[in-house]
């Protein structure tokens, strides 16, 4: 008897945050179908399909990062590394050799390691996520600089632009690995023991533990994921940009985390989609258009972004004290 | 009230950082005959002033169990006002040091009742009023701009003996600090509230209130950072603050304050920024790049934690 209430309890619990999650979501689209159809108004050339198109190539990189993010701070971490894995992995991958499947093993396993790492030192250690990556991101700076002395060079093949400026049957590459990425941590986080194991550590550490999972190894996870989408990210990005960078990413650390956080994801842990996340990057990397768009000053972005930081959490907040 | 009367007190991580501090200085010493004498000392001193202000504040808000990282936006913001106003009197430099420092105040304020009372975290609620700060910082002007008083820049550059002025105001607020960490009822509640919110809040505390004054005086050491880093630029400039809300962190970690809160104090970080700044300066004198000052802050930040590590919360 009392089984099956308690089932009956968490089925009703669990449609209640699903139904939470799709009210958030709607929220988000919302959002931005106001800001495009104002923009639109005030400058039809916004709508053009070149702009779109745009628009959403250049969110590819920020799409990848902030879903790595978002899977940190669900285990109740952050990552302050990523920018900083970010230009590390492009610049060390591509320096090493010239063949571009091999830049990309090469580069998202240095990821992997850099996240593993990170995971390392949150799990095992017990340093506070906030600081070890803080020591990586310093750290993978100062390799970086020193490997290349402070002016990294060389060019990068026509294949290699290709995968992120690229596109087949119209649609471009970035974005369609961006897809297969997505759903495949969507369904990673909402359809596995993993992704729940994952969630059940954000809400409550002693209930994942008490449950059997290996939360040691399932935080370590969480950062190996960052690290390999930081990596992925890019790898992308300097393909997009053309050139190699020693800041690239530069801002992506505070970027992703105000898109996780927009996006929905608590920094107290056990919440997230991918849905939410990648649309709140998208609202982010409009709203940089945007103001390009209608010739306001660029630093303007910078006020609305802030406003809008605050404003999200600030509401996310009320409703889950409500 | 016993562990926050050991928590002020000197901990053997002073005494590591200290010998720390010894180890570097013989280092120097022997790297280059240079770095003992009295133009180098104060070179160094000079080099800490912000940083030491900054990491102040930045030791406050981590004791009470918060984190401010919109010094980056504030200190530029800040500058910019603090030079488009200063002129070229002590009329209007006062003018300009009274309107800094109620900015300074107001964005602290800012900062403590959106997460006090909104329930922001207050990673997230620094971070957005940063954003905002550095736009509005490029908003009012791209390129530094502004000036202030000959007599103010002077000052900033004057020093008495090896002790530059902008070290004894230095002096003075950590002693100022760490009396009202030490000795007043603030201190005692900002130590309460980091050690447990709840506990705190339950035994009537006025944790709300607290959050707000403590991110006040947050803003408001910040806004005299903003006003030094001015004054020894000569212009406003709108990128000053760029870097310092991580750099903020090092020092006040490294000195074995919790980055959780309710343990540590200003001598610590005082300590820990006397280490880090004689530390560039030796791997100056000895050719190191900065890019492996990079890596030395960051073995040293993980050193430092791991040491605390497994010792009460970490």
């Amino acid at each position: 008897m009392t089984a099956i209430a308690t089932n009956v309890a968490a089925t009703r619990n669990r449609n209640t945050v699903r139904a939470t999650q799709r009210r958030e979501l709607l929220m988000l689209v919302g959002f931005l179908a106001v800001i495009w159809a104002v923009t639109t108004l005030l400058s039809p050339r916004f709508m053009s399909p070149a702009n779109i198109k745009d628009i959403l190539i250049q969110a590819a990189p920020l799409g990848f990062v902030v879903i790595g993010q978002m899977i940190v701070i669900i285990v109740r971490g952050l990552d302050l590394s990523v920018a900083s894995i970010m230009a590390t992995v492009a610049v060390l991958s591509t320096s090493l050799i010239d063949v571009t499947p091999v830049i990309f093993a090469v580069g998202l396993m240095l990821g992997a390691v850099i996240g593993a790492v990170n995971g390392y030192l949150v799990a095992y250690r017990h340093v506070t996520p906030f600081l070890a990556t803080l020591a990586t991101m310093i750290v993978l700076q100062g390799v970086r600089f020193a490997y290349t002395g402070g002016a990294p060079g060389g060019t990068l093949r026509e294949t290699f632009r290709f995968l992120a400026t690229g596109s087949v049957l119209g649609i471009p590459v970035a974005l369609m690995v961006l897809a297969v990425v997505a759903f495949g941590m969507h369904w990673l986080l909402e359809r596995t023991i993993f992704g729940r194991r994952l969630k059940l550590f954000g809400d409550s550490p002693d209930a994942a533990y008490m449950t059997g999972a290996p939360t040691k190894l399932l935080q370590v996870m969480a950062y190996v994921i960052s690290g390999v989408m930081a990596a992925l990210a890019g790898l992308f990005l300097v393909g997009y940009v053309g050139i190699v960078d020693n800041w690239t990413g530069r801002g992506y650390e505070l970027d992703s985390i105000a898109a996780a956080v927009i996006g929905g994801a608590a920094l107290s842990g056990g919440k997230g989609s991918v849905p939410g996340v990648l649309l709140a990057a998208l609202i982010l990397v409009s709203l940089f258009n945007i103001v390009v768009i209608l010739g306001l000053s660029i630093e303007l972005q910078l006020v609305i972004k802030g406003t809008l930081i605050i404003l999200a959490a600030a509401v996310y907040m009320k409703r889950s004290q409500s | 009230m016993s562990s926050i009367a050991r928590a002020t007190r000197a901990q053997p991580v002073h005494l590591v950082v200290l010998a720390l501090i010894g180890l570097v200085f013989v280092i120097g010493m022997t790297s280059s005959d240079r770095f003992a004498t009295p133009l180098n000392i104060a070179n160094v001193q000079d080099q800490m002033v912000a940083l030491a202000i900054v990491a102040l504040a930045q030791t406050i808000v981590i004791l009470s169990g918060g984190i401010d990282l919109s010094f980056a936006g504030a200190l530029s913001f800040l500058a910019v006002v603090f030079a488009a106003l200063a002129g070229d009197t002590a009329g209007t430099l006062l003018i300009a040091m009274g309107a800094v420092l109620t900015l300074g105040v107001l964005i602290g304020v800012i900062n403590g009742a959106i997460n006090a009372y909104v329930g922001v975290h207050p990673l997230i609620t620094t971070l957005g009023t940063s954003t905002i700060l550095a736009g509005g910082a490029l908003l009012i002007t791209r390129q530094p701009s502004g000036s202030v008083p000959l007599f103010f820049e002077d000052f900033m550059y004057g020093r008495l003996g090896v002790l530059p002025y902008g070290m004894m105001v230095v002096i003075g607020l950590y002693l100022l600090v760490g009396f009202l960490l030490w000795r007043s009822t603030f201190g005692m509640r900002i130590y309460a509230i980091g050690d447990n919110e709840v506990a705190a809040s339950i035994s009537g505390l006025p944790v709300q209130r607290t959050k707000v004054a403590i991110y006040a005086v947050s803003g408001l050491l910040c806004a005299v950072a903003a006003m030094y880093m001015t004054g020894r630029f000569g212009v406003g400039d709108p990128r000053a603050g760029v870097g310092f809300d991580l750099r903020s962190i090092t020092p006040v970690i490294v000195g074995g304050t919790l980055l959780a809160g309710g343990k540590g104090g200003v001598l610590g970080t005082a300590l820990a920024v006397v280490l880090l700044a004689l530390l560039a300066n030796v791997l100056n004198f000895m050719n190191v790049s900065s890019f492996y000052q990079w890596i030395a802050e960051g073995v040293i930040i993980i050193a430092a934690v791991s040491f605390f590590a497994g010792k009460g919360k970490s």
